[in-house]
């Protein structure tokens, strides 16, 4: 009988999903937020890139990675050799595998609370002397909050099962690299694994159920916030 | 100061707004004008929120937006106020904190009553730590036009903020804005589209329909031209009469509008009569309307007069025009 340290498949799957949202999230503010101007030169462009990961083969954007982030790819060399960091195969690489899949999910639901967001609230604070970037903190940001939030859950309830892109770019490591979905995969590979996978995906569920929840309750927080 | 537009052009649609026009801006000027003229697409566009097709704007000497040159003053740049006829206060911040908004970006050097002393003159002191989607339409205007006196603009525009208020606030906030204007000297441009509120607010006036200015200058005379007139529906139809020339009337209005409709006409001087308002002149013309009723327009030391007769009356007093007539209304008509 194998045995899987359930615990530390969870720990890293949630170290994974955690910095992959935590990093990813001002960026993708700045893309919704980018996204969610009326007007906006190359809009269409920004949109297409941020959603590409959405309609891609997950193991085709681990390939895309390794080919730029890789030992031997052209940005991977530059990072290795000007600051000695290493991406593929490592928990950072997992982490930005998960980023750059759960990006697009963040971003739309992040848009979505910008666009909701009443102009009219916008024109008010001009007139009180709010210049654009103020505008953004003062107004756009907290009157989105709860949405951003419950971006930020969703892409990581996703992030937690992200698969594909993770272990291309980062391969399936116990104790690094090695999440939740991994581990299931592995124990499925083994003869007798199957009631580890089944006690694994018990977690994964559980995991996922709880983040739906959560984005759920902000989204109707949000909705209540956003109602003068 | 003064504010000037030449041909400044704003599309909407199949709409479009040129306003020409140049008006001191001291005290209250009202912009008056049926629903759908462009008044409140006027006050957003010299606040910086439409972009001009074509002409300029300037406060003073001061060009804040032209679009021959391409130069304009952003919104939050302008030093101009605005009171949204939607309030249009932050979901987000209590009352408090929407004023305090306000106060955070105000120039420091401009003095003036805080956020404690103007929540106290606009009653609304009781208020402030409400969440603002717990507030009445009256409590909204308030704190609209608290916040917006706190952000201490050089001029302050005003779209309909009476609109959400029934007949006893609606007095009660136009009594305020004459006083908040008396006591800061602030100049203000009111939007409305009644013509009492037009009459007691303003100094000044542009009448606007369709889009273009028909009629300005000062209340006293503006308000009793032709191109000013033909604005109003018939049962409107009347002249404002300055306060002084009132009996008990409101100190801080500047006027009133007397509708042809409350105005009686009398062939002799009126003796035994519980109005108090009597106005003694001539009739300078008569006006037969479709009905075979007749608009006595009775010239006065208070201006002229119109008072709608019917027709049996009119033949029965015999008030051509040339014939000495009084102009007689009830104080509480006015």
């Amino acid at each position: 009988m194998v045995h899987f340290d359930e615990w530390q498949v969870l720990t890293t799957s949630l170290t994974v999903a955690g910095r992959a949202i935590l990093f990813g999230l001002p960026l993708a503010i700045l893309a919704a937020w980018a996204l969610s101007r009326p007007v906006l030169p190359g809009k269409s462009i920004l949109d297409a890139i941020v959603h590409l990961p959405l309609v891609l083969p997950p193991v085709l954007v681990g390939f895309v990675l390794l080919l730029l982030l890789g030992r031997r790819g052209a940005v991977g060399m530059w990072l290795e050799q000007t600051f000695g960091v290493q991406l593929a195969f490592t928990a950072n690489g997992a982490a930005l595998a998960t980023g750059v899949m759960s990006f697009p999910l963040m971003v739309r639901s992040i848009r979505l609370s910008f666009e909701q967001a009443d102009r009219r609230l916008f024109e008010a604070a001009a007139v009180l002397r709010a210049g654009p970037w103020d505008r953004f903190w003062s107004l756009a940001l907290p009157l989105a909050g709860p949405g951003v939030l419950a971006g930020a859950v969703t892409a990581f309830a996703a992030g937690l099962g992200e698969f594909g892109a993770v272990i291309t770019f980062a391969s399936n490591i116990p104790g690094v690299t090695q999440t939740l979905p991994m581990a299931i995969y592995s124990a499925l590979q083994l003869p007798d694994g199957e009631s580890e996978a089944l006690r694994l995906a018990m977690w994964s569920l559980g995991a996922a159920v709880i983040g739906l929840a959560a984005a759920e309750a902000l989204h109707r927080w949000s909705r209540r916030r956003l109602e003068a | 100061m003064s504010l000037r537009a030449r041909g400044a052009t704003v599309r909407r649609g199949t709409f479009t707004l040129v306003a020409d026009f140049e008006t001191p801006l001291a005290g209250v000027t009202v912009v008056f004008g049926p629903s759908g003229a462009g008044k409140s697409m006027l006050l957003a566009t010299l606040a910086g929120l439409n972009r001009l097709e074509s002409g300029d704007l300037a406060l003073d000497d001061r060009v804040i937006e032209d679009a021959m040159a391409r130069t304009r003053t952003p919104p939050h740049l302008r030093d101009i106020g605005v009171v949204f006829q939607d309030a249009r206060l932050f979901p987000h911040l209590s009352v408090r904190g929407n004023m305090d908004y306000a106060v955070k970006r105000a120039p420091a050097d401009r003095a003036g009553p805080g956020l404690e002393e103007t929540a106290r003159q606009l009653e609304i002191g009781d208020l402030l730590d409400r969440r603002v989607r717990n507030l009445s339409g009256g409590e909204r205007s308030r704190v609209a036009l608290a916040r917006t006196l706190l952000s201490r603009p050089s001029l302050l525009l005003l779209d309909e903020p009476f609109a959400a208020l029934d007949g006893r606030r609606r007095r009660a906030f136009l009594a305020l804005l004459a006083r908040v204007n008396a006591e800061t000297g602030l100049p203000m441009i009111v939007v409305t589209h009644q013509i009492d509120d037009a009459a007691e607010l303003a100094d000044h006036v542009l009448a606007m329909r369709d889009g273009r200015i028909v009629a300005m200058g000062a209340a006293s005379e503006a308000m009793s031209r032709p191109e000013f007139l033909s604005l109003l529906d018939t049962r409107d139809l009347g002249a404002r009469i300055a306060a002084r020339d009132i009996s008990g009337g409101d100190t801080l209005a500047r006027g009133v509008w007397v509708r042809a409709d409350a105005v009686m006409a009398a062939a002799e001087r009126p003796h035994g009569l519980s109005a108090r308002n009597v106005w003694e002149g001539r009739v300078a013309s008569v006006v037969r309307e479709d009905d075979g009723a007749r608009v006595l327009w009775i010239a006065t030391r208070a201006g002229e007069i119109p008072a709608r007769i019917t027709q049996a009356a009119f033949e029965e007093l015999g008030l051509t025009a040339g014939k000495p007539a009084w102009a007689v209304v009830k104080t509480h008509a006015l």
